[in-house]
């Protein structure tokens, strides 16, 4: 066993004796998330390394302190992607805080989730137990599939230390066009796009503009620009990473930032707010300073949900509050996990 | 135990006590494991299972939930002391909204019927387990099914919205939603291979894909299964991840060519089956990529499908495989180990040495793309001692996936089945950890009892040595 994981099992050992909350830590990116919490800090930025690549059987293992940007250079010499598309916040951001928040980039309605692309976890639960779950092939249904209910946790379950991910080739050819239009046609467009088999993968609408990247085939891709009359984008990249790293000029509101998950059909309109739509019209990004159980059964009244992202009041409800029954469930699995309370304690919920 | 009161529920019609009327549900597709339920009843409202399901919660009857029955895990095996609680009522496609590209559907649905249903849309369902024309969204949800075409289109775990479920004390709860990502633990992920043991579906949102408009087989022979691996390998390092990758070896073959006569060619060692769909153009520039590679890593012969027709035969023989091997035995055995692909073809010859050591013939057939292998053990149920043998040479195969960093089980679950090698699998503390989850969702542990998980003292009896993701102590020494 490496000496990090030896420490960080005393770790949590002296916080059951002591009934201590720990916060785990690793580049420190995305601290906006979740609720607001005290605690010692478990530090994972120091625990780095691609553990194993092998780029013919898909899968890459990293130790959850490796940076973003160490892993996405890693697998484009071998042409490869984390096809999610995870945000790189900044320079320090980690894939374990990418594995942990769950949040996913521009591509996952075509290609799919973080949890969807994680194949194995290791952790520590809140008893100080060292588990692995899941491995590095796609095909594992022993056991339950704990390593991707861990995905998305907020680390209130366990320590996440190691993850194997399943990987891609990189799209043989990219390209993206926009159109100017208004919200409805766009988002009449986004289902056309997801209903055919065109090659698409994102879909955006932002300030009257609807952006659309296609990838694969070249000649595919050309014609797909063309059928939908779209103008070749020539900042394209740039685009698409400010909207996968919450840098567009809109991410700079002064106003609470919220991200609602809804179904792609849900066409919201906001009069008086500033709002993205991705996802192919399946998340909104709504910047308003409008009460949050507002926001909350708004989400709701479309049968999907809201996160308030940034800014707010980080000492209330910070994500969707959810059904009893549901709710249950969760403390019953938080109580499985970690007993005492000790891990991320209040990160997602007050009584989590 | 009294199950005459399931009645005060249920249409007397919906309870079936009598013996002869319980012991047509003694088994599921693994026919080795037979136990005859205490009691069947065949509900066909949400509020006749939450009924049920009160009841035996109050009253700590075991409930083994079952749709079409066709698990090769024994996962639906019944308990004699408990209820069999029989899905199939639930037969019906609720909603199809071809705009969001959904189906909901109730949990008795045949995969099939859902991407029948839908294919007026040019949509389909992507999980395609070889039993598809009879097995049903609900246990392909609890197994998180995979098929021929997972490499590329995902598990059921990568395909399903949204579930709905009747935990033991008979409250319905909504898991997961139409939209992408939903609040909280993944209930969802969780709930998807979970064989069972948490709740009862009820209902299922199944994602729905645009049908790719043009499919093409190729078929490649090779004289030697390790240059077919690598081929496997060779494909995936050039960036093309086919839509199904499937391999046979010689004994394969041969019992397909004897059986439908596919036109497989006898001589090779293996053979390589390559789908690649997507539009026209795109299909037919990866062809040629494709056939090129195949020759470079050594195929004796590439043959590309003419049209739909020829595809259709190509695939005609791997579909045939098990049929075919039930021809030259009379029972056979089907393992469902994974492994990393790399390890074919070390696996495949160790798989040779068991089967001379346990004087079984072995066929395999498998999912070359992921490395999932369906090796099948053929015996004779007759013959005494033949299937404990049998069985034997299975547990010994997946100690071998183990090993070499794979796991006993891609798509088929644990069940009864392959209980014991949880215990070669997982450590204590993980098997802790499952069995603290179940408590979680069925703190009495009524919901289908004794699979999936085993006990610790069901390890420290069966007396395995957990193997640590391909660390062994000794990775030097050869384990069989």
């Amino acid at each position: 066993m490496e000496q990090k994981i030896i420490t960080i099992k005393e770790q949590i050992e002296t916080a059951i004796e002591q009934r201590e909350n720990l916060k785990i830590v690793g580049g420190n990116s995305k601290s906006f998330l979740g609720r607001d919490i005290v605690g010692s800090k478990i530090d994972m930025s120091d625990y780095t390394g691609v553990i194993s690549y092998e780029p013919t059987e898909l899968y890459i293992s990293v130790k959850a302190g490796t940076l973003l940007s160490d892993v996405n250079k890693v697998l484009s010499e071998k042409n490869q992607i984390l096809a999610f598309e995870p945000a790189e916040v900044n320079e320090k951001t980690t894939i374990g805080g990418v594995v942990a928040t769950g949040l996913s980039g521009p591509r996952r309605p075509y290609a799919g989730s973080v949890r969807d692309f994680v194949l194995g976890i290791s952790c520590i639960n809140g008893l100080a137990k060292n588990m692995s779950f899941g491995g590095q092939v796609m095909k594992n249904v022993a056991g339950y599939d704990l390593s991707r209910l861990l995905t998305g946790s907020y680390g209130s379950l366990a320590v996440i230390y190691d993850v194997t991910f399943k990987v891609l080739p990189i799209p043989e050819f990219e390209s993206s066009g926009c159109k100017q239009t208004s919200r409805q046609e766009a988002l009449e467009t986004m289902s056309e796009l997801s209903v055919k088999s065109f090659p698409v993968s994102a879909a955006c609408y932002y300030d009257g503009l609807l952006s659309v990247r296609f990838s694969g085939n070249k000649k595919v891709v050309k014609d797909s620009m063309q059928n939908f009359s779209l103008q070749e984008m020539d900042n394209s990249e740039q685009f698409w990473s400010e909207l996968r790293n919450f840098k567009l000029p809109f991410f700079n509101s002064e106003k609470p930032i919220w991200r609602l998950s809804v179904p792609s059909s849900s066409n919201i309109g906001f009069e008086k707010d500033d709002y993205v739509i991705d996802w192919g019209g399946a998340q909104y990004w709504l910047a308003s300073e409008r009460p949050a159980n507002e926001i909350f059964s708004l989400a709701e009244g479309f049968g999907g949900s809201a996160l308030l992202f940034h800014g707010g009041d980080r000492s209330g409800d910070v994500f969707q509050p959810l059904s009893k029954g549901i709710f249950k469930l969760q403390q019953n699995l938080k109580q499985a996990f970690d007993p005492y309370r000790i891990l991320n304690r209040e990160k997602m919920y007050k009584t989590l | 135990m009294n199950f005459d009161n399931l009645r005060q529920f249920l249409p007397d019609e919906a309870v079936l006590l009598s013996e002869e009327s319980r012991r047509v549900y003694e088994c599921d597709a693994l026919s080795a494991h037979r136990v005859i339920p205490g009691c069947v009843v065949l509900p066909d409202s949400v509020e006749q299972v939450q009924a049920v399901l009160r009841y035996c919660h109050a009253n700590d009857i075991p409930v083994v939930a079952r749709g079409a029955g066709t698990g090769l895990s024994g996962g639906a095996m019944p308990h004699a002391e408990g209820v069999l609680l029989i899905l199939a009522k639930f037969d019906q496609i609720i909603e199809i909204d071809a705009k969001q590209r959904i189906a909901r559907v109730q949990p008795g649905v045949r995969n099939l019927a859902i991407s029948d249903a839908v294919k007026s849309h040019d949509l389909y369902y992507a999980p395609d387990p070889s039993s598809q024309i009879a097995c049903t969204i609900g246990g392909n949800v609890a197994e998180n099914s995979g098929g021929v075409h997972c490499l590329k289109y995902g598990l059921t775990v990568h395909n399903i919205l949204q579930l709905k479920i009747i935990t033991i004390e008979g409250d319905l709860l909504t898991i997961g939603s139409h939209a992408l990502d939903s609040p909280g633990y993944d209930l969802l992920a969780l709930f998807t291979g979970s064989e069972g043991m948490l709740g009862v579906i009820i209902e299922v949102t199944v994602k729905l894909l645009p049908k790719p408009p043009y499919s093409r087989v190729l078929l490649a022979a090779f004289d030697d299964i390790e240059k077919a691996g690598n081929s496997v390998a060779g494909i995936i390092a050039n960036g093309i991840i086919p839509a199904g990758l499937e391999m046979m070896d010689k004994a394969g073959v041969r019992a397909v060519e004897d059986y439908i006569h596919a036109g497989y060619p006898v001589e090779a060692e293996a053979i390589l089956l390559c789908e690649l769909d997507g539009t026209e153009d795109e299909v037919l520039v990866t062809i040629d990529k494709v056939e090129t590679l195949l020759k470079e890593y050594g195929a004796i012969e590439v043959r590309v499908a003419r049209d739909e027709n020829e595809s259709l035969q190509f695939w005609a023989g791997r579909k045939a495989a098990f049929p075919a091997v039930g021809r030259i035995a009379p029972d056979y055995y089907c393992m469902d180990g994974t492994i990393p692909r790399k390890h074919i073809a070390e696996v495949l010859s160790k798989i040779n040495i068991l089967s001379e050591k346990y004087e079984l013939a072995v066929v395999n057939v498998f999912h070359a793309g992921d490395g999932n292998l369906h090796p099948l053990i053929l015996y004779d149920v007759a013959i005494p001692g033949e299937l404990k043998r049998a069985e034997a040479f299975g547990s010994d195969i997946l100690k071998l996936c183990v090993s070499i960093g794979g796991t006993i089980t891609g798509e088929h679950g644990v069940g009864v089945e392959k209980i014991n090698e949880m215990c070669v699998q997982f450590s204590e503390d993980e098997l802790q950890q499952f069995h603290e989850v179940k408590a979680a969702f069925d703190k009495k542990g009524l919901l289908n009892p004794g699979k999936a998980v085993p006990t610790l003292n069901r390890c420290a009896e069966f007396g395995a040595m957990h193997v640590h993701k391909g660390h062994d102590k000794f990775p030097d020494l050869e384990r069989f």
